[in-house]
């Protein structure tokens, strides 16, 4: 967590010498501090030790069961090639996500910098797919995307670059591919919005300075873009793929995770163990395995792609 | 010039190709909703509406749920807001503006928490809103919202709470002003535009949240709006006027409430990232 804290967190303004703590400032500190950590504490926290604790016992549903079992969750969940499948496709979910949404992020981030007519509006409006509810999402793509009737299939028969129209979600990879892009239509203003909040914060005599040098337009980019955005893609790279990884309701709304589990992934997995499967407790061992996997994750991410590091990508 | 033409033009046209990528599909079923059944099923498409109806509208709100959902969720994001603005600003205060042995580490702690995958909560949460015999309450979704929403926001306040310079709440104390007289009647004031921008984001989340709306709330009566209008989707033969309508109502609220704080919204989000 240090890395991160410190490529996030800006240190503050110099006011005071260091360590000479007002008696009356630590006091309100504290009690103004004090409610959100309780907070945090009781709905975070807590729950993170029960479903431990959950994850040992034997609940199908609430009310029932509560033996203790052991690891046989534990168990059940490795040997369960359904669980390996769907981390599998949390993998590739991830990663295909970044891959999309940074390089359309960079596109929309250049185009949004050009001067244009309207561009304080649009570099504002341009996050309008993030802010919408999820099921407005749903409802457009599904909509639109749709066999009968949907605008896109019509586009493509109409325009000779297919015969008949394509079951975006009929087969598996397609649902894949498809949720894919839709996801990443929505996330990728955010990531193209502090995108360009950190291009802004490079000099501009940089550029001007290799301008005159001679530096064309990818060379520019290359040596002074790239480098000078690495915190800010470290701090994408991290926080993009926790949050990405906890998509659900994009995908269990358009494909409930189908056809044939071709997009189950871990969140779907879960949520389908717990509550249509009416296993708690086995759900409750996924989610703790998905933790950990997780934690691995950011602790190498960090190690390893700290804004110190050499190959700071965005995944 | 022709070059400085073509890259004037390449410039326009990368603008509306990104326009019509984030714009278009919102039109899409914004139109969509004043058309006809006919219409809208119709295998040839209509760019504009060609019969102008009302019709799905009327169903939507004199003879479906909607009109519950539309409060429980009003209900649910106003309480969210409110708890997320009253956590968040005291927190932030405390985290960006005063000095106190581990700041660093609760700073830290509650940036751990943004970034905390919601699902990892969905079993054990569950479990402990049925404990507590909120299942099936809005105010299951409001603490869960709240928690969601308060580390955010904390995070995007960062950025407005420090940039009033220290002198002015000094001169304030230096007028016999008290420390909570002077964050009230002067900071807060100062900050406006920041509590107003984590106030909505709070609002937004709420309106979003689907996953746990979906398992917490059992009875119709307490559905909020995606888990509402997903139970449309959801039906054998579904009825897409009454869906686009449902979009585009759920879709307005958001976008009023966003015009209203737009330029300090992406402000607070783009700062703590890149700072």
């Amino acid at each position: 967590m240090q890395q991160a804290a410190r490529a996030t967190m800006p240190t503050r303004p110099a006011r005071k010498p260091k360590k000479n703590y007002r008696r009356g400032d630590v006091f309100l500190a504290y009690v103004l501090v004090g409610p959100l950590i309780l907070w945090l504490a009781v709905t975070i926290l807590y729950p993170l030790l029960s479903a431990i604790q959950l994850s040992v016992l034997d609940v199908k549903v609430i009310g029932s069961g509560g033996e203790f079992v052991g690891l046989a969750n534990y168990e059940r969940i490795l040997g369960n090639e359904r669980f390996w499948a769907a981390l599998g496709r949390s993998g590739v979910w991830v990663i295909s996500n970044a891959v999309l949404q940074t390089v359309v992020a960079f596109a929309t981030a250049l185009i949004l910098r050009q001067r244009f007519p309207g561009r304080s509006f649009a570099r504002i409006w341009i996050i309008l797919s993030w802010i919408v509810p999820t099921v407005v999402v749903v409802i457009i793509w599904r909509w639109m995307l749709g066999t009968s009737g949907g605008i896109v299939n019509y586009l493509l028969v109409a325009l000779g670059i297919t015969p008949a129209p394509i079951g975006f979600f009929s087969t598996g990879p397609g649902a894949f591919a498809s949720l894919v892009f839709i996801n990443s239509w929505r996330w990728f203003p955010l990531t193209a919005v502090i995108l360009l909040a950190g291009m802004q914060s490079i000099p501009e005599e940089l550029y001007e300075a290799a301008s005159v040098d001679g530096a064309s337009a990818w060379q520019r980019f290359r040596a002074i873009t790239l480098p000078s955005l690495q915190p800010v893609l470290f701090v994408l790279g991290l926080v993009g793929t926790l949050w990405s990884v906890n998509v659900f309701d994009i995908i269990w709304l358009i494909t409930s995770g189908g056809p044939s589990s071709a997009t189950t992934t871990l969140p779907v997995f879960i949520y389908d163990t717990a509550f249509k499967q009416y296993n708690l407790s086995r759900a409750a061992a996924a989610s703790v395995l998905m933790g950990v996997v997780l934690l691995i994750f950011a602790v190498l991410f960090m190690r390893f792609a700290g804004p110190k590091g050499e190959e700071t990508a965005a995944s | 010039m022709p070059t400085a033409f073509r890259s004037r033009f390449g410039v326009l046209l990368s603008v509306v190709i990104l326009l019509v990528l984030v714009v278009a599909p919102f039109y899409w079923i914004f139109a969509g909703s004043f058309k006809t059944p006919q219409e809208i099923l119709s295998p040839q498409p209509t760019f504009f509406p060609q019969t102008l109806t009302l019709q799905h509208y009327d169903k939507l709100l004199a003879s479906s749920d909607f009109p519950r959902y539309l409060l429980n969720s009003t209900l649910v994001a106003v309480l969210t807001m409110l708890l997320t603005v009253t956590l968040s600003v005291m927190a932030a205060y405390a985290l960006y503006r005063l000095e106190f042995p581990g700041r660093r580490f609760l700073t830290r702690i509650v940036l751990a928490t943004y970034i905390f995958p919601g699902i990892l909560l969905l079993i054990p949460l569950y479990g402990m809103m049925t404990q507590l015999r909120l299942v099936d309450t809005i105010w299951a979704l409001v603490v869960i919202n709240v928690t969601f929403a308060a580390p955010f926001a904390v995070w995007m306040l960062q950025a407005f709470f420090q940039g009033v310079p220290y002198e002015v709440e000094e001169a304030a104390a230096l007028d016999g002003a008290g420390r909570i007289t002077v964050i009230l009647r002067i900071f807060l004031p100062l900050t406006a535009p920041g509590i107003a921008s984590i106030a909505i984001y709070a609002f937004i989340t709420s309106w979003t949240e689907y996953m746990f709306a979906s398992v917490l709330i059992l009875s119709d009566a307490n559905r909020t709006l995606p888990v509402g209008l997903a139970g449309i989707i959801g039906q054998y033969q579904v009825d897409w006027g009454l869906l686009l309508a449902g979009a585009t109502v759920t879709t307005l609220p958001v976008l009023i409430l966003f015009s209203l704080v737009g330029r300090n919204f992406i402000e607070g989000l783009t700062a703590g990232a890149t700072k």
